[in-house]
């Protein structure tokens, strides 16, 4: 009796978890706004960088340096490592107004911000 | 004998929360302009409080997370769980772990249980986190679901072999209140659990609880805090069958060690707690009068 419990709130659950995996989905499908930053000289360039609020973004993160890089934003949820000379692609969520860092995690002076208004 | 034991391991706790205390002052004059800090993810500065974090859509981590439990009423009581977890990120929203139990039971001369000395492989768990409401720099406030099915084939407080079946459900939130410096952690939890005996009894009882914790960044790597938790143990799953009740309170230490690697600890002990029934001070029966948490862990 309590396993057929336990078993339906592991299924509830799961629901739960596969309708957040497939909320980004829709939100793909808007048409998003791209935005495209080099990585040189351990260097973020624009390291400012703006897009519109509730849209979906795509960065477009291309690496000059001779060694990898790692994209990564703790407000974005992001992270993805560039290796050198390539162009790493990371899709961000439709985001509410406000100020989102991100850095190359592999070297601390390397900052930047996305302003979303 | 006993009591000289107890009083080493205040002298250690106090000596500890001196060094912890010379350590934020020196940390506090030190500390840069924590405008230029990267920003931290929350869900485990806060000790046993579990943060609203759930990482970042690709990060993956391993972790050796162990829970230590010490004194009863009687005897010599030491129990551990160490949960070795893996953890990951699949999308902006939901963060999934999975692992194994380990359990390690010190038990000796306790009216109670059998004395008992082992370590043993203890079972399994998983964990699904969604994040419901995000911290944005107009929002400070995050909150997180969490699910966690756990499989125990040993019993966390006697350690004799059982089948048991545990469902926590939590809520996970924080609140930045001072940008890259302060945060404040709330949890509610629901743990109903249900233990079959290898005699065929079986026992129904649930946990339900909350904490409040504040946590205090005094150096980029370095979070130092404290948390309080009341717990409510129920002989049924329902809160038809309440058995007693407990407050908890202690200290949290949080480091980044590396970028990819952080450790975090926690120390609760029992400040008030009463067991129906039974006019003793504190609740032996079901909660321990101190818990302690040590856990490692490295992203990849």
């Amino acid at each position: 009796m309590f396993a057929v419990a336990i078993m339906k709130r592991l299924t509830l659950a799961a629901a739960i978890c596969g309708i957040a995996l497939l909320q980004a989905a829709p939100s793909q499908a808007q048409q998003a706004t791209e935005i495209r930053v080099t990585y040189s000289n351990g260097q973020f360039q624009p390291n400012q960088v703006s897009a519109p609020a509730d849209k979906p973004i795509l960065f477009r993160v291309k690496n000059l340096d001779a060694k990898a890089m790692e994209f990564e934003s703790t407000s974005l949820r992001v992270e993805k490592v560039v290796a050198a000379g390539t162009e790493g692609v990371i899709n961000v969520r439709a985001l509410k107004a406000g100020r989102y860092e991100f850095y190359d995690d592999f070297n601390d002076k390397a900052r930047g911000a996305l302003t979303v208004q | 004998m006993r009591g000289a034991i107890q009083s080493g391991r205040f002298h250690a706790i106090a000596l500890g929360a001196a060094a912890c205390f010379s350590f934020w002052q020196g940390g506090a004059a030190r500390a840069d302009d924590a405008s230029s800090w990267r920003e931290i993810e929350t869900k485990y500065i806060f000790g046993f409080t579990t943060g609203s974090g759930i990482g970042l859509e690709g990060e993956k981590e391993f972790t050796i997370d162990t829970v230590g439990r010490f004194g009863k009423r009687d005897g010599h009581y030491t129990a551990t769980e160490t949960k070795y977890e893996y953890e990951f990120t699949p999308s902006q929203f939901v963060q999934i772990e999975f692992g194994a139990l380990g359990a390690t039971h010190n038990i000796r001369g306790m009216t109670d249980l059998d004395d008992r000395n082992q370590i043993a492989f203890a079972g399994g768990f998983a964990e699904f986190r969604y994040l419901a409401i995000e911290r944005t720099s107009n929002n400070p406030l995050s909150v997180t679901l969490a699910f966690e099915p756990n499989v125990r084939l040993i019993d966390e407080t006697g350690g004799e072999r059982v089948h048991n079946y545990e469902f926590e459900t939590a809520v996970n939130a924080d609140l930045e209140l001072v940008k890259n410096r302060l945060y404040a952690g709330f949890n509610l939890l629901y743990e109903p659990e249900y233990t079959q005996t290898l005699f065929g009894d079986t026992v129904r009882e649930a946990t339900v609880g909350g904490s409040a914790a504040l946590a205090v960044r005094v150096l980029s790597n370095l979070v130092l805090g404290g948390e309080v938790w009341y717990l409510r143990h129920y002989d049924a799953v329902d809160f038809s069958a309440f058995t007693g009740d407990a407050v908890l309170l202690g200290p949290s230490l949080y480091i980044q060690i590396t970028p990819k690697m952080f450790m975090t600890a926690a120390w609760n002990a029992q400040v008030w707690g009463r067991e129906i029934g039974n006019p003793v001070s504190f609740n032996l029966a079901e909660f321990q009068r101190h818990r302690a948490r040590l856990k490692f862990a490295w992203e990849f």
